[in-house]
Order: C-alpha cells, then structure tokens, then sequence
C-alpha cells in the first residue's frame, strides 16, 4: 500500500491533540444549581481528586478511531495492482544541474529512477522520454528494465529552460495513447493533485543561487574605437552578497572587480579600456548550487563602423550622412531592397517607403507610406509644434524642442504597441518599438537631410537616434535553444564547433543551426575563415531555484474496460469514517436544541 | 391589570371551583363551610329531646304522633373557611431564574387564593424564606382583593437558605383560627426537615395540602458530560463530581425516590399532595391535577 498525498500523514501526529478536550474537561466547571440534596450522595461523587488517571470514555476511543480513518483517507490510500509498462519522463532542464550535496539533481532524479525500474521487475516495460527541448522518447519503446537504466546512465541535462509543457493534458495524452500503467515524471518542481496514473516525483530542495544575467560587449560609442563590457549580476538569495566579477578574453583573466549584490536585486559592472579579442567570458567567483549561471560568453561586435542601410525613393537626401563620423552608409531604391545582402547592417532606414516584410535589422522609417503596417499617418501639418518628449530617454537628451521645428509633419497614430517619445498637438510624431529584440523608429517628420550645425536641434535628434540605434544593434548573445542563423547560406565542407568540441557538418545551403543546447562559444568554419557566435543560458526562472513553480495535476479517469495501475481505497475509508461519525453523533449527541437555563454558568 | 395566566376565562373557570376540606373547622361567619357545631343549615344533623324554650318550628310532628314525644331536629351549622397559603421563597426557589420556578409557584398560590376568595372565605399568605419569617399578608376576603394576593407576591423576591420546621414554627405563633393550609415549595430539602414542618401543621388541626413544584432543569439537569463543581444555591456549599450519563440517571433515580417518599409521608398524614413541573400549563394543573387529588370539589 502507498499513500498519494503523503503529507496528510502528518496529521496522525495531531491526533494526540484529541485528548486535550478531555483533559480540560477534567477540570470541573463551577454551575450553580438548587440544592445539592441529590448531588451529595456517595454513589455521584467521583473524580474529586484533582490529580490521577485522566478518565476516558469509550467514546474518545471511538472519536480516535473516527479521525485516524479520515486521516488515512486524506492519505489516498492507494494499492498497487499492477505495474507492468510505465513510462518515465526525466525533467533535464539546466536547473537539474544544481547541485544537492555533491549531487546534481539529475543525478538524483537517475537514482530515483533505477528505483523504480527496480521496483518493476525483470518482466516489465520502460520508455524514457526528456522534457528539453521537447519531450519526447529517449530511443526505442519497451524497453526491459536492465536496458532502460544502461541508456539512462548517458543521459545529462541540457542548458535549456523548461519547456513549456502542460503536464496535466501531454502526460494524460501520453498515459491514453501509450496505455501506460503510470507515468512518472520526475523533476525539481513540486506537484499537486498527483493521480493514481500520473505521478510526480520530486528531487532537491529550494536553494538560493546568484547568476550572471546579463553579459554585453559593444563598442563605447558611435565614433570611439574601445571596446565596453557590463555585465549583470542576479541575486536570488535572501541575504545581501559581495561578489567578485570576472572578465576573461581567450581564457585569461583581463579584469575583475567586487560588486554588492542586495538581496533579491540586480547589479552591472561594466569594464572599457580592455584589449580586443575573439570572445569573452564573464565569470562570478561563488560556489553555489548552480554552476551553469555563473558564466557567460559574448563576442565583440565584429566591425567599429555602424552600417547604416539607406532606402528611399530620394536617395540623395540621405547622403548627407555620411559626413558623420563613423557612419558607413549604402543607399538603395525601395525596388532594389530585396535583392540586396542585409546581413551586418546595423540599422535600415526606409525613407518615405516600408519593407514588404519586417525588417531582421534594427530600422527607422521616415515618414512611411500610407498604406504602412506601423502607423496611420493623419493629413500633414506644417511647422507643428513639439508639446510634450519622453524624458529623460537617450532620443531627446541635449534636445531643444522649443526650437525644434520640422518645416512639414505627419501625426501618426500606432498601430504597433511602442512608446510615444515626441508628441504635437495633432498627435505623436516619433514612437519607439521593439519587435522580436529589433529596435524601430517611426517618424512623423523628415529628418533629412543632415545639416549639422546649421539645424542643430534637428542634427542632435538625429545623432541621438543614430547613437540609440547603434547601442541597441551591439552583437547579441543568443540563448540557449534558439537556432543560430548565418549571414549567407553554408557551403561544402563548412563545419561548426560546438562548445563540446562536436564538429558538425552543415549541410549545403543551410543558414541556420538549430540544436544550441549548451551554452558556449560555437565556431563557423568556412574554410580559413572562423566566425563565433555566443549562447547563453539566459532564463531567471530556471536560475531561481528558491520557489519552483509547482506543477498542477489532477487525476486520470481512464477507460472503463482498462485497468488502472492502482486501486484507491480512500474513498471506502471516508464511508467508514462518515458511518464512524454517524454513530458517534448517536452514541453522543450534542445536546444543540437544548438551551442552557439562565442559572447555569458554564466553565470556572 | 392582572398577570398573563390571569384572563377572565381562566378567573371564571377558578369560580367553579371550591376548595374541600376534609376537617369541620369553627368559622367565624355563615359560610359554606360545615362546623362541628348545631346550626341553621338546611342540612339535618340529628334529634333532641324537647326542652321548654325550644323552636317550635323544628319540633319533628311525625314523632310526636308515632312515639307521643316531642323531639326537636338538629341542623349542622355551616361556616365560613380560613386558608392559608405558605410558598417557599428560599433562594432555591430561584433557580434556574424567579420567572421560571418562583413566578409559577406564585401563580398557582394567587390561583388557590382566587378560589377561596371567589367562595367569600378569607385567604392569608405567607412567603417562607430566612430573613421572611414574618412576611405574612393580612386576612383577604372577596373576590376583589386578588390583585392585593398578586402585588404581595410579586413584592418579594426569593433569597435565602430555608429551614422549614423553624420559619413555619413562627408564622404559626399568628395562626389564632384553624383552616386550610397549602404548602408550595420544592421540597429540595432532607425528608426531616419537610416532615417536622408538615407534623407542625398538622399540630395546628389543619387540613393540608402540598405541592411541589420543581422546574424541568431539575429534572433533568442540563449538565454536558465532564467534572463538575456544583453551588448550592443556598447555603453556597460546593460539590464535586463527574457527570456523565450514568451520574444523570443516578441523579434521577434518587429524585424520583425523594418525591416518592413525599408522596408516602403525606398519604400517611392525611395531606393532599401534588407535583407541578413548571413547563407544564398551568390551566391543565390547577383544571385536572388538583381537582384529581380532591384539594377541590
């Protein structure tokens, strides 16, 4: 026999409590009555002694009986019948990895696993299956018990998130489809509402943890040739910290410094002045139970120059940026747009025109088209005046707007969620968006062309939003799980190299890579030239192992003509205790009607 | 304005009723009463002989003419009736509350008293308590004076410890007729202490009745199972038990066996005796239950 809800258990050791009535009653409760003439006969004086054997009636041992039944069938008494096929779905998210007593939690979950192929017998049937990225089956199906822990022994958690899994309906499905006996899923997170089909096994404790959560390495500015790294430090304890950060290039340390970390709070670091090379590393120096986020990767931006991509009907209006300083900028018609290569653009400006399809780069659209996804653009108004900015933000910072004054304008009314940054009295006139992690600008107004100091607030607005864009395209790390896209197609004999060292041919005109499952640094080889990309584990709620989010179950009513694993027989209990307390309620009614005359006084 | 139980019909129905005595008393007055002495009733009595002086109206012819000697017929004198009513106003009487246990018994004494003074005979009451040896109201006579029963009732409220035997001893230093005496109390006392005082006024030549009223909470006390410590509501004395069912049914037992040995004692001393519980309707009792034991004709 084995209990489904465990916990209720615990209330075996209330049930010593039950006396307490019983003992306080022992205390005699003073009432005034008539005359002791009847009451004073030998034959009705009992318990004078204040002190003795405490006197139970039968009755406390039948209330004890009562509440020990409900007890056990608050317990869900199950038995098992029969276990012949289950399936056991291993939870290896990146927060298996933490560590219990020298133990990941995956190592935990392994052995917790083995017990119950133990359990099963020689003659019964195993499927595997992991939750990251997706869950599905490890290998083959049915497999003997021998068999299922020797593959078992490979598996390894990955540096992924938790997938987004409804257990209740993917288990439910997968206990139906699959007529398993039971599904075992065993995870880090807590369970509730366990059935008698699917059932969750529980490893490790809540911990506190600290993590890098962010790690960024960009150039310092627009025109400077330095390079700049911060780097984000998480604490997810209950206890301020001092944490020594560390900055590697190529594997050597180049720089570190101390940060105060307060307790449930965030702090940056940031480091310039250090020399350039093919990646960095970001490293905090704690042993905590998770090693995975205390250290990320970034690979410097790949060139100084901010590459600006100029589309417009009226391409000559734009070339008056290329007299700022560390701009490049190429310029095509919007008909040409397709055909070009816009991989390493950091920013595309549609000047009077749209992209038939977002654009992957950072954009700014310049007064659109009517017909545009992004905004609907109100009948034009001239010299509008600016009435109100977003501030502080970095588009409007050393902006006189009292003096800004475009000569034609456009009031736009969003169509996109984005955050109003200038407004006039007809409407916004420039909005901010983010879509997919790409900045976009939208202008009611034209900003060309760049006159410098003869237009300055126009000019400063322009640089702010040239500076905006370039600190918002600095080279990314990606997280784990997302696929690595390549700026052209993958030729013969290109090869990548995992931060496992796996060397995995690309298939011919492929572009992306999808299995980025460890973090790391992994290499594109195309013949002699090498280009690095930087996965991260990038996910706080995998990284916060004090309140894991417990996963919701209820039971599985299965077919009438299947046999469940197991046979409930709380629900025989709870009859038992309900007839218990029947004939409790007879055998010592509680006198409800009965009202209390006015004379007598209960209790000293 | 009389009390609730008080309503004309109920007042008319006490009219019909008239209370028995089962003793020939000297009264006072012409009443309805018969005395131990010759009167002028309609009612023969016996025969004397002639003596000169004598009513000739009541000289019986038939004999004359039978035996030619002159006899005289004798007719029982009929009087009027002395009651006293003595009601228990101890502190017991209060329990669980006067309204439930002492109003009651008032009621029934204002009852007796309306009977005896809707039947032109007088009517006294007395309150029996320790610091009430003497709250005795004077005689009343005629109907009228109901209201004067009710208001000395009502002016008292029940306190005290009770010795029977001593306070009736007192109030019976005042008795200078005899008459009919109704005792009301709960007779919650040891049966020495009941029976000395019921002896003392069968000493007076009167005619007795008794009633005990007690209330349902002493019947069967409400008590919930566990160690109790229970105040005497007179003397303050305290005990200390366990109850439980077992004790309950002992606690009723013995009271059924102290009613019965009332009940006993007075059947063995000529008293009318009769239990009132006071959640019962007191119509039914005064109605059925009295005229039952013959308190009325």
């Amino acid at each position: 026999m084995e209990f489904l809800n465990p916990t209720a258990l615990y209330g075996l050791l209330a049930l010593p409590l039950l006396l307490i009535p019983y003992l306080v009653r022992r205390k005699p409760r003073r009432v005034i009555f008539s005359s002791l003439l009847l009451f004073t006969e030998p034959a009705l004086r009992a318990g004078g002694k204040p002190m003795g054997r405490p006197h139970l009636p039968p009755i406390f041992f039948l209330q004890l009986l009562l509440l020990a039944v409900l007890i056990l069938a608050l317990g869900e008494p199950v038995f098992s019948v029969r276990t012949s096929h289950i399936a056991v779905v291993l939870d290896n998210s990146a927060s298996m990895q933490a560590l219990e007593d020298q133990q990941t939690r995956f190592a935990l979950a392994r052995e917790k696993a083995l017990g119950l192929f133990a359990d099963l017998g020689a003659t019964g049937k195993v499927d595997l299956y992991l939750t990251v990225p997706r869950l599905e089956k490890v290998r083959g199906t049915n497999l003997g018990p021998a068999e299922a822990a020797g593959i078992l022994g490979a598996l390894e958690p990955a540096d992924l998130p938790d997938a987004p899994i409804d257990y209740q309906s993917i288990l439910g499905q997968l206990a139906k489809e699959q007529k398993y006996d039971r599904v075992f899923l065993i995870s880090d997170h807590p369970a509730s509402g366990q059935g008698d089909i699917l059932r969750v096994v529980t490893v490790g404790q809540p911990r506190e943890n600290f993590a890098i959560s962010s790690f960024n390495i960009a150039h310092s500015s627009l025109v400077g040739s330095g390079l700049e790294a911060t780097i984000e430090v998480a604490n997810f304890s209950t206890k301020d910290a001092r944490i020594r950060v560390a900055l590697r290039g190529s594997g050597g340390v180049i720089a570190n410094r101390e940060l105060s970390v307060a307790a449930g709070k965030t702090a940056r670091a940031t480091f310039t002045g250090f020399p350039a090379h093919p990646y960095y590393q970001a490293e905090i120096d704690l042993r905590d139970p998770l090693p995975l986020d205390n250290r990320r990767f970034a690979v410097p931006p790949a060139a100084q120059n901010f590459r600006i991509l100029g589309i417009s009907p009226r391409p000559q209006a734009l070339t008056s940026l290329r007299a700022i300083t560390g701009v490049t900028l190429d310029l095509i018609t919007p008909q040409e747009y397709e055909k070009t290569e816009r991989s390493g653009y950091g920013l595309e400006i549609f000047h009077y025109s749209t992209p038939p399809v977002a654009p992957a780069n950072p954009a700014l659209f310049v007064l659109p088209p009517d017909n545009n996804p992004l905004a609907e653009l109100a009948p034009p108004v001239s010299r509008p005046v600016i009435s109100s900015w977003r501030e502080p933000h970095p588009l409007t910072r050393y902006v006189n707007f009292a003096l800004l004054r475009p000569a034609f304008s456009r009031p736009l009314k969003p169509r996109i969620a984005g955050e109003t940054i200038l407004e006039s009295p007809g409407g916004p006139l420039a909005f901010a968006a983010e879509r997919g992690g790409v900045r976009q600008l939208v202008l009611g107004f034209d900003i060309f062309p760049y006159l410098g100091r003869e237009n300055l607030p126009v000019s400063v607005f322009t640089l702010n939003l040239l500076d905006w864009f370039f600190h918002g395209s600095g080279v990314k790390g990606r997280a784990t799980g997302e696929p690595l896209t390549f700026g052209s197609a993958a030729q013969q004999g290109n090869f990548l190299l995992t931060p496992r060292e796996d060397k995995i041919r690309l298939n011919p005109g492929s572009n992306s890579f999808p299995s980025t499952y460890f973090q790391g640094i992994y290499q594109l080889h195309r013949g002699t030239q090498r280009e690095l990309f930087a996965v991260n584990f990038n996910s706080q709620s995998e990284s916060d192992l004090r309140q894991p989010t417990p996963i919701e179950l209820r039971d599985l009513s299965r077919g009438g003509n299947q046999v469940s694993g197991l046979f409930s027989i709380w629900p025989y209990l709870l009859l038992l205790s309900m007839l218990l307390f029947l004939l409790e309620w007879f055998v010592n009614p509680r006198r409800l009607s009965h009202r209390l005359p006015a004379g007598v006084t209960r209790g000293a | 304005m009389l009390p609730a139980p008080f309503t004309p019909q109920f007042l008319s129905q006490l009219e019909t009723l008239r209370l028995r005595t089962r003793k020939e008393f000297l009264g006072g007055q012409t009443g309805t009463y018969s005395s131990p002495r010759r009167g002028t009733s309609l009612e023969f009595a016996d025969y004397r002989r002639y003596s000169p002086g004598d009513d000739l109206r009541y000289l019986d012819w038939g004999i004359y003419a039978r035996s030619d000697r002159l006899y005289v017929k004798l007719f029982r004198e009929e009087v009027d009736l002395f009651a006293y009513i003595f009601v228990d106003a101890s502190a017991s009487m209060a329990f669980p509350s006067p309204k439930e246990k002492f109003l009651p018994a008032s009621h029934i004494a204002a009852a007796l008293s309306y009977v005896v003074l809707a039947n032109h005979d007088h009517v006294k009451l007395h309150l029996l308590g320790s610091s009430l040896t003497q709250a005795a109201s004077p005689f009343y006579r005629g109907r009228r004076r109901i209201t004067d029963c009710i208001q000395f009732m009502a002016s008292i409220s029940p306190a005290g410890p009770l010795e029977l035997a001593p306070v009736l001893a007192e109030h019976l230093k005042t008795l200078r007729r005899p008459g009919k005496a109704i005792l009301i109390s709960d007779f919650l006392m040891p049966a020495p202490s009941y029976q000395q005082g019921l002896n003392l006024l069968r000493g007076f030549n009167l005619d007795i009745a008794v009633i005990q009223v007690l209330t349902r909470q002493e019947v069967d006390p409400p008590f919930s199972n566990g160690g109790l410590n229970i105040v005497d509501s007179e003397t303050h004395a305290e005990v200390r038990f366990q109850w439980d069912a077992g004790a309950r049914q002992e606690y009723q037992t013995r009271l059924a066996q102290h009613n019965s040995q009332i009940r006993s004692f007075c059947h063995q001393s000529g008293i009318h005796y009769s239990i009132y519980i006071t959640d019962l309707e007191l119509d039914d009792f005064v109605f059925a239950t009295l005229p039952a034991i013959g308190l009325f004709k």
